[in-house]
């Protein structure tokens, strides 16, 4: 018998319906044994809603070692997930899973990868597409490589990094309450060309996903006339060629679980006056959206509440990208967000490799309904060479954050 | 990047007799290649390379003499991810027919043993494979101007004389036509890479104006 089922792990991961992840408090660990303080007392019912906090049966292990990442961070925020390095996109993580301290595990998204890194130099050519078979480039990884974490099949990354104060309050009479706070961190490296670029995900404690991708290695070393470079190199001479890097994730978000998930975009009306009035928009179809000063989307749950009865979501911001347009030719350029039902061909933002799909996320997005939303971002980062880019590079990074929105009833520190 | 040897397993039901035939399977399918370990992968691991073996077998029984005459090369196989699936184990197995320039993706249930779906598409081209990367790199040296200047610069480069396109460091990209006038229009349909060609110092040849049509077995020079 080629395949067999694995033995269901009785004691941890539970479904609901089918559809919601959830983990009974106190079955992982000391994290979890804790009892829950009000905030987090069990879901009032709101009529139609999903119950987010029954257990009911336990789901196979979705993977196993060495592709399974279980990290239970110092604050006791958890997070699980599984990777995978793919032929076309590299590292893909998915079931990706979140707990806070002393709450219950919510499934985040079904999977996240890259989904192109699109190169056009300023002054018109060449204009590439770096992803290629990702999967055949992996660099692999020295322990030097990887500082305080752990290698997996020599070229992923699994670590914890510190990323400053997760809160400082002051309090009159005594002493500040303040937390350092963590990330667990999950990488790869590319060697494309001249590039190396870093694909990192960092899993914050307090539930924020950071994806970003540092560029690092060499310059190209094309050079051009003045007005579309910077000197490189003794003189004036030599013009190093400006250009973008537009990378693009996918993100198949399903928040606790695949139903019932729908899009939001946030803006905030009023400019030259004293207020700012809050203005929602759903997308019930496929959509192209470009990112604007305040601008924020979410993915929310219709159905899934936290203790306060608000829906549980994942905020999207995207403010960082220096928003690069091309030609009509590269129309998936003229957007920074995109949201298209999921379809499993959909699978890069450009050149996209599989048959039955359209060849580019602009094209993705033709009118369908939406039934289980995945989200494209798309960050550009306007490369104009310096000196001190040579050699090896000085990474620079490019990247966007998800953060809960309502996931927990408070601060789950 | 190497290539890799795979013996193939005998294949299941449904499968013609592949014993001790052996294919060519590109080299680094990642963590695919790696789990070595035989036992029974979790619905999100990675292929195993036993997975892999049997889904080249299987994907392969109606090409084999295409594949051995070279006109169809297997560029990879990896995990269909498919989250609409039935939940059971499935690999899509991409193979380039480059008689009729059409990419085909056969769709293997694995455990069943047998092709599940076929699609047939033209225009469509998947990353190159390390095999294809190294068939560019034998045209380019091939050429009578640029191989030479290969060689110069790998000779300049602390190489010595250069014996074989598997010498230099190789990474290939999909070349598509955006408003060429050339020749290189044909790459809409043709198999076209860019290659990035690496010396032994470390440095890498400006071959940005390069595109190496795989299909024609040509090399265009980009005008721009």
């Amino acid at each position: 018998m080629f395949l067999r089922l694995a033995p269901l792990a009785l004691s941890c991961a539970v479904l609901t319906g089918g559809l919601i992840a959830t983990y009974p408090t106190g079955a992982a660990g000391p994290a979890y044994a804790a009892p829950a303080s009000a905030a987090h007392a069990p879901v009032r019912q709101v009529p139609g809603a999903r119950e987010a906090t029954s257990v009911t049966r336990a789901p196979a292990t979705p993977c196993n070692a060495p592709y399974r990442i279980d990290r239970t961070l110092p604050n006791g925020a958890r997070w699980q997930l599984c990777w995978e390095m793919r032929t076309v996109e590299g590292l893909a993580l998915t079931k990706i899973v979140y707990t806070p301290r002393n709450g219950r595990a919510t499934a985040v998204l079904r999977s996240t990868a890259l989904a192109q890194i699109h190169v056009p130099y300023d002054k018109g050519e060449p204009r590439y597409h770096d992803i290629g078979a990702l999967g055949h480039a992996a660099v692999p990884l020295r322990a030097a490589d990887c500082p305080l974490g752990e290698r997996r099949e020599q070229f992923v990354c699994v670590t914890t990094r510190a990323r400053g104060h997760a809160y400082l309050k002051s309090v009159p009479e005594e002493q500040s309450i303040s937390a350092q706070g963590t990330d667990l961190v999950v990488f790869a490296a590319f060697q494309v060309g001249w590039y190396t670029y870093l694909a990192e995900w960092a899993f914050s404690d307090d539930g924020a996903i950071t994806p970003r991708v540092g560029a690092t290695g060499s310059l190209s070393g094309f050079t051009t006339t003045p007005q579309y470079g910077w000197p490189i190199g003794v003189g004036a001479r030599s013009f190093e060629a400006s250009h973008t890097h537009n990378i693009f994730w996918r993100l198949d978000f399903d928040v606790a679980g695949r139903a019932d998930d729908v899009v939001e975009q946030y803006d905030f009306t009023g400019s030259g006056t004293t207020k700012r009035r809050i203005k929602r928009t759903t997308f019930t179809r496929e959509a192209k959206a470009v990112s604007e000063p305040m601008r924020w989307w979410r993915v929310v749950d219709r159905r899934v509440h936290n203790t306060d009865r608000h829906r549980v979501s994942w905020e999207i911001n995207n403010s960082d990208s220096d928003r690069y347009r091309g030609p009509a030719d590269e129309a998936f350029t003229r957007a920074d967000v995109y949201v298209t039902d999921y379809r499993s061909c959909e699978r890069l933002a450009s050149v996209n490799p599989s048959p039955r799909c359209a060849d580019s996320v602009d094209r993705y997005v033709n009118g369908e309904r939406l039934t289980d939303p995945v989200l494209w971002v798309n960050v550009g980062y306007h490369h104009v060479a310096r000196d001190e880019d040579a050699d090896p590079m000085p990474t620079h990074w490019q990247g966007f954050r998800i953060t809960p929105r309502d996931v927990t009833a408070r601060n789950p520190r | 990047m190497g290539r890799r040897l795979v013996m193939l397993a005998l294949a299941g039901a449904g499968v013609a007799a592949v014993a001790g035939a052996v294919l060519f399977v590109p080299g680094e399918q990642g963590s695919q290649a790696a789990g070595a370990v035989p036992r029974t992968p979790a619905p999100e691991d990675p292929l195993t390379s036993q997975e892999v073996a049997r889904a080249t077998a299987i994907a392969s029984a109606g090409s084999r003499a295409h594949m051995a005459a070279g006109r169809i090369e297997l560029l990879y196989v990896e995990r269909d991810d498919d989250k609409d699936a039935p939940v059971r184990r499935r690999a899509d197995a991409y193979l380039y027919d480059y008689g009729t320039d059409r990419l085909i993706v056969r769709t293997v249930d694995l455990g069943r043993g047998r092709v599940v779906r076929e699609t047939v598409t033209r225009g469509v081209q998947p990353p190159p494979s390390t095999a294809a990367e190294t068939t560019a790199a034998e045209l380019l040296l091939a050429h009578r101007q640029y191989g030479k200047g290969v060689r110069d610069a790998f000779a300049k480069a602390g190489g010595g004389r250069l014996g074989s396109a598997a010498e230099l460091g190789l990474r290939g990209l999909i070349f598509t036509p955006t408003g060429e006038d050339g020749p290189a229009r044909r790459c809409g349909v043709h198999r076209c890479l860019r290659l990035f060609v690496r010396l032994p110092d470390g440095t890498w040849l400006d071959t940005s104006r390069i595109v190496v049509d795989l299909s024609a077995k040509k090399i265009h020079t980009l005008e721009w």
